[in-house]
């Protein structure tokens, strides 16, 4: 748990337009919750996703991720996979500079699962919790 | 084209360790086309940069830009108000256009983001290779198309040596020999008796021998000489 038992994670959640924000949709609709300083960016598909909007994000927020269709379940056949790379990618930057490479992550989900969309939202910002700040976060 | 490579990122970040406000700047040329510095990779170092130093509680403002070419005096003057306004200049540029930008900014400490690795051509998604040393006298029309300067580990003429087998090069196991890539494509062409013609020793006067190469055109030049 972060030193400052107040922090509140800021994170940013890119989610693909057929899965991820579809969920969020899903999970309005049934009344449920998550945490309040998540902000969500829709994206044509994962396979949309790059380095660069992980690490802008990154600059902002404590951390990102995206929301990507199951795996083998792509409207764009490699949408999810291209983005599980991008992550990885991610990951290798951040561990260069000495950041958590947890910051940065890849869920998979189908547009039915608004239940399963705060889950995956709540745990990432209980981990980003107990992470603390990003310490390279450059907006504070 | 020309084909490079990001620094590590520690050799960059000891670099920009004494300034506080440093132009990323990216070339639109060769660089973006072999994903090392283009409009891209410079907004994803800038971010790197920039978390990397917040990190360490000493901030770094970075001001990124990507022009057409680094290459050419003209592109590089369209950025001397930006220039004005910073610590340094941090070029993603091959060595040439990290060069020009040097001398198109006297007073300004440039610092190279890429190592320049060589000239050659992408052969799949993040896979480059050596196609050309530029050796200043091409011998391309007796070798099928197939440079043995660059190409042939020991640059020789009149190849193969003893040491290609099975088409590979005995240098490295994973190199084609070039001299059996001459022999196939020059087979393949119905071409192979030329490869009866001794090649001459190469004269190596019209590459680094002499030092610096110049190239002057005088049907180019103007009046001013310039
Ligand atoms: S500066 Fe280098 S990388 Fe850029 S266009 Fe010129 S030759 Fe290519
Ligand atoms: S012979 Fe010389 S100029 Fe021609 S491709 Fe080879 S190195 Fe380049």
């Amino acid at each position: 748990m972060s030193a400052d038992a107040n922090f509140q994670p800021k994170i940013v959640v890119f989610a693909c337009e057929n899965s991820g924000w579809l969920a969020a949709e899903h999970a309005a609709s049934l009344g449920l919750s998550y945490p309040e300083r998540v902000e969500l960016i829709k994206l044509p598909c994962s396979g949309k996703i790059d380095v660069i909007y992980f690490m802008k994000a990154l600059e902002k927020s404590d951390g990102t991720m995206i929301m990507a269709c199951q795996q083998e379940n792509c409207k764009f056949l490699k949408g999810n996979v291209r983005a599980a790379q991008r992550v990885r990618q991610t990951q290798n930057l951040l561990k260069e500079i000495g950041i958590e490479e947890d910051r940065v992550g890849i869920f998979y989900l189908a547009a039915n699962m608004g239940h399963k969309f705060v889950e995956i939202v709540q745990n990432f910002y209980d981990k980003m919790r107990e992470l603390g700040p990003n310490p390279g976060k450059v907006i504070k | 084209m020309i084909i490079a490579e990001r620094k590590p990122i520690d050799e960059i970040l000891g670099f920009l360790s004494k300034h506080q406000k440093v132009l990323v700047l990216g070339c639109g040329g060769c660089v973006t086309v072999c994903l090392a510095g283009g409009e891209k990779e410079v907004g994803i170092l800038g971010s790197e940069l920039a978390m990397a130093r917040s990190k360490e509680g000493r901030p770094l403002e970075v001001v990124q830009k990507t022009i057409e070419r680094q290459c050419d005096f003209e592109y590089l003057e369209g950025i001397r108000h930006i220039v004005k306004d910073v610590d340094a200049i941090l070029s993603l540029a091959c060595g040439i256009g990290i060069q020009t930008c040097a001398e198109a900014f006297p007073d300004k400490i440039v610092w190279p983001g890429v190592n320049t690795k060589f000239l050659g051509v992408n052969l799949n998604v993040g896979v480059w290779a050596e196609r050309c040393q530029a050796c200043g006298q091409c011998v391309l029309d007796k070798t099928g198309g197939i440079c043995p300067v660059a190409r042939c580990s020991k640059s020789i003429f009149n190849g193969p040596c003893g040491g290609s087998q099975n088409g590979k090069c005995e240098v490295d196991p994973d190199t084609d020999c070039a001299w059996a890539l001459i022999h196939d494509r020059l087979a393949r062409l119905g071409e192979v008796d030329s490869l009866r013609e001794i090649m001459a020793i190469k004269d190596w006067s019209f590459s680094r021998d002499g030092g610096p190469r110049k190239l002057v055109r005088e049907d180019l030049e103007l009046e001013s000489g310039k």
